[in-house]
């Protein structure tokens, strides 16, 4: 296996892979890095371009693109509270408030760190354990996906510790809009009116970009006017300190191995490890109270965790032949199109493939956090550009994001809309975090429940019979009461203070 | 008098406004094809390899949009009510004549102009490597002593392999309805559903590496791949049945642009490149012109009304 792997990371060095394995890195970044423009999108533009090329470059320039994408997402999400891809929303939360507070650099440096973190452990996991991974996604099965996804809804409690009821609204607002569209197992049309474009329902990208870069380009403009907010913000630009690195080391690792096990089981992806990652991060943290308030452990389990999905995808793509996610469905195709069927016979068949991957993937981690450090500087340097410039550009960015999702004006509409509606919901103080958590979480939570009756002719025993299921059921019972006794906790420093003062 | 015609036919052309000079230049931009299965399955592999081929014939990049939902229903709708100029193409399937007649769909194959027929698949029945059930009879034995107790992983609901065998065997399975064969395929080697009918070439790998054992191929006779896999005629049950995939555009497409597609198609499907993709692929080439495409939807339609009318 060694042999095969350093044949491989030597492979991957060689001049007709490594300049495409370097630019797919950095233009999956780019392609990350703009809202609307996600890991799948720049994955599936690339793959008409690796037609020509050898299955090893093509490989790689699509590996790199995918591990590029994911991080890149995270740039705006903290800069700008603008989440690049749906897998960035989770970071945006803590990484925007760490931002505000004046800590860029720290919130970058921590992200890049995490991500690689996490697309390392995922990739070592890949080339060891990928076997046994696969029993465990096959282990997976309507009423797994059930709990996962009620695990990480229980998040919503957790995210909207200021008022548990402005949280809830947020939540139950966010699974209306994910109820618009066919039924999942009937086909019947919710709420479409008729309307063409509501039968697939809404896609989470324009009212992702609508909630959060229109949103926040409505309030900042609403500033400006006001006569605000137009000085350069100065900021810190020290790194993370050791002492921090420790502090959420853990649950970066933590999240890594939980982003590769989400992202082994087939039709769970990044945006979901991202918020799982999050919440459990926050459960088992020494200090729940500091999530949502610039918490370096939420950046890190978040990014840590929705990198962590890029080696665990690959899984059931090599051992199964099924894709775990929407990118290694990509991925198959271009395997496919190389002539190569992917599958566990392709270890046999063809081994410098499948070592062509695991070193593709593992030499885009390293050249991700080159990248990402080297760039931090610039990246930051969007802070200091004034607001009067800067507004502007991102309402552009936004509306052209929200139109390349499916060439469609009605997408641009839904941005906006709910670009006036995230403004109004900011207004009242109503978060927008689960708003975003249950458009992606409710469908699955809904089809998945409805399989598991079928597939259990109606009865709920699947809820105790299956040890996946208990575990995550329980998490979800932790999560719920770890946000009570938080609040508990933080309630009575209040009233200390109080008393004191 | 030629000058005069050319006048006419000038004054014809401004009149017919854009659509002609657009049919006259198409494609000047990239195409759009959308699939209406998940990406990874059997119908978007024949899209995408398809897209690829007939690229080099159109001078313009093909897109996939895997537009999933409704079991077929939703990409199709999308792609039955898109603009009719040539530039969304949509990889349609048989849902497209069963689906309408179930009231599951608003439009049907009277809103398509067709392309081409490409591919006509018949179905194959698989097991997890080490299920009970040896053979086909003892999936039919096991639910007609216990109707419904069966499940059975369907790739698009309602199932039209797994109900012509119900209708023909007098028993039901438990329908549970995934998105697209994979999904399909790897419930089943997970153990959590007990059979799935695919397409042979939906789970080529995981029958070649023992994941999967093929039961029974709806076909005429045994594929020329697997020979070892007896018909289910052979077995029996008198049930034939399979999937085709061809591409259609909305009926109001110019007839110029049908044609362009068409014929660049055609050449795509007769490409040796895409002969031995399709081998590989376990996929069985049926290329029909746009004229005979129409007329085999209307074959399929009267086939399928019996199976519909006893539902």
């Amino acid at each position: 296996m060694f042999e095969y792997l350093l044949q491989g990371i030597l492979a991957t060095f060689q001049m007709d892979v490594f300049p495409f394995l370097l630019a797919g890195v950095t233009g999956g970044i780019a392609i990350g890095a703009l809202p609307g423009l996600t890991a799948t999108m720049g994955v599936a533009i690339m793959l008409p371009f690796t037609f020509g090329m050898g299955a090893g470059a093509s490989l790689a320039m699509l590996i790199g693109v995918y591990v590029g994408a994911i991080y890149g997402g995270s740039i705006p999400a903290i800069l700008l509270r603008t989440p690049g891809t749906p897998a960035s929303a989770a970071t945006a939360i803590d990484g925007h408030e760490l931002v505000k507070q004046g800590y860029a650099t720290k919130a970058l440096s921590i992200s890049v760190i995490c991500s690689f973190l996490g697309g390392l452990v995922s990739t070592i996991m890949l080339i060891t354990v990928s076997p046994m991974l696969a029993n465990f996604a096959l282990r997976f099965s309507a009423p797994e996906y059930f709990t996962l996804a009620l695990f990480g809804l229980t998040i919503i409690a957790s995210i909207s510790a200021k008022s548990m009821t402005k949280g809830l609204i947020g939540g139950f607002l966010g699974l209306i809009v994910a109820c618009i569209g066919l039924d999942p197992i009937t086909s019947t049309p919710r709420y479409t009116f008729g309307v063409m474009e509501l039968y697939n329902g809404l896609s989470i990208i324009p009212v992702l970009i609508g909630l959060f870069a229109i949103s926040e380009c409505l309030l900042q403009a609403e500033q400006l006017n006001l006569g605000a907010g137009n000085a350069i913000k100065k900021f810190s630009h020290s790194f993370v300190s050791r002492k921090e690195f420790r502090e959420f080391l853990p649950s970066g690792l933590k999240s890594s191995l939980m982003g590769t096990l989400i992202g082994s089981v087939p039709g769970a992806g990044a945006d979901i490890a991202a918020f799982v990652c999050y919440n459990e991060a926050r459960r088992s943290s020494k200090k729940p109270e500091t999530f949502g308030k610039g918490s370096l452990e939420g950046i890190a389990a978040a990014e840590a965790g929705n990198n962590g999905v890029t080696g665990g995808a690959l899984v059931p793509l090599l051992t199964l032949g099924v894709p775990g996610d929407a990118v290694a469905a990509v991925l198959l195709g271009a395997l496919t199109i190389q002539g190569l069927s992917p599958g566990p016979m392709l270890f046999q068949n063809s081994p410098d493939v499948v070592y062509g991957v695991f070193s593709s993937m593992l030499i885009a981690n390293f050249l991700m956090l080159i990248v990402g450090l080297l760039g931090i500087k610039l990246f930051c340097r969007i802070v200091e550009v004034p607001k009067v410039l800067i507004v502007p550009m991102i309402a552009m960015l936004a509306v052209v994001g929200a139109y390349s999702m499916n060439n469609s004006m009605f997408d641009v509409g839904v941005a906006l809309g709910f670009g006036f509606l995230g403004y109004l919901l900011t207004k009242c103080e109503i978060p927008l975090s689960p708003i975003v958590l249950a458009i992606i979480l409710g469908p699955m939570a809904e089809t998945n429940l409805r399989k598991s009756l079928m597939m259990y002719e109606g009865s709920w025993s699947f809820l105790y019979e299956r040890p996946i299921v208990v575990v995550f059921i329980a998490l979800a019972a932790l999560s719920i009461y770890s946000t009570w006794r938080i609040k508990k906790k933080v309630n009575a420093s209040e009233q200390e203070q109080a008393a004191a003062a | 008098m030629k000058k005069s015609l050319k006048a006419i036919a000038g004054v014809v052309a401004l009149s017919l406004g854009s659509s002609l000079a657009m049919a006259a230049d198409y494609p000047a931009r990239n195409i759009r094809m959308i699939v209406p299965f998940g990406a990874g399955g059997g119908t978007d592999s024949v899209a995408r390899a398809l897209a690829e081929y007939t690229e080099p014939h159109l001078g313009q990049p093909i897109a996939i949009m895997n537009r999933t939902g409704g079991a077929g229903a939703v990409g199709m709708t999308a792609g039955a009510n898109s603009r009719a100029d040539g530039y969304t193409i949509t990889m349609i399937t048989r849902e497209i004549v069963s689906l309408p007649k179930l009231g599951l769909m608003q439009v049907d194959s009277e809103a398509f102009k067709m392309v081409r027929l490409v591919n006509f698949d018949p179905a194959l029945v698989t097991v997890k490597a080490d299920s009970p059930y040896k053979t086909m009879g003892d999936i039919i034995e096991k639910a007609k002593a216990n109707p419904g107790s069966v499940k059975f992983a369907s790739t698009a609901k309602p199932n039209f392999y797994a109900l012509a065998i119900e209708r023909n065997q007098d028993v039901t399975f438990n329908q549970i309805p995934f998105n697209g064969a994979a999904e399909a395929s790897t419930a089943v080697m997970g153990g959590h559903v007990e059979f799935t009918i695919t397409g042979p070439g939906e789970v080529k790998s995981q029958v070649e590496s023992g994941q999967l054992r093929p039961l029974a191929v709806m076909a005429e006779k045994r594929l020329a791949s697997m020979p070892e896999v007896p018909t289910m005629k052979e077995l029996g049950f008198d049930v034939v049945s399979g999937t085709w995939r061809g591409i259609a555009v909305p009926k109001k497409t110019p007839d110029e642009i049908v044609a362009k597609l068409e014929s660049a198609i055609g050449k795509a499907v007769a490409d040796k490149d895409f002969v031995a993709f399709m081998e590989k692929g376990n996929f069985f080439i049926e290329d029909k012109s746009a004229a005979e495409f129409t007329k085999f939807i209307g074959e399929d339609t009267k086939s399928l009304m019996p199976i519909i009318e006893k539902l």
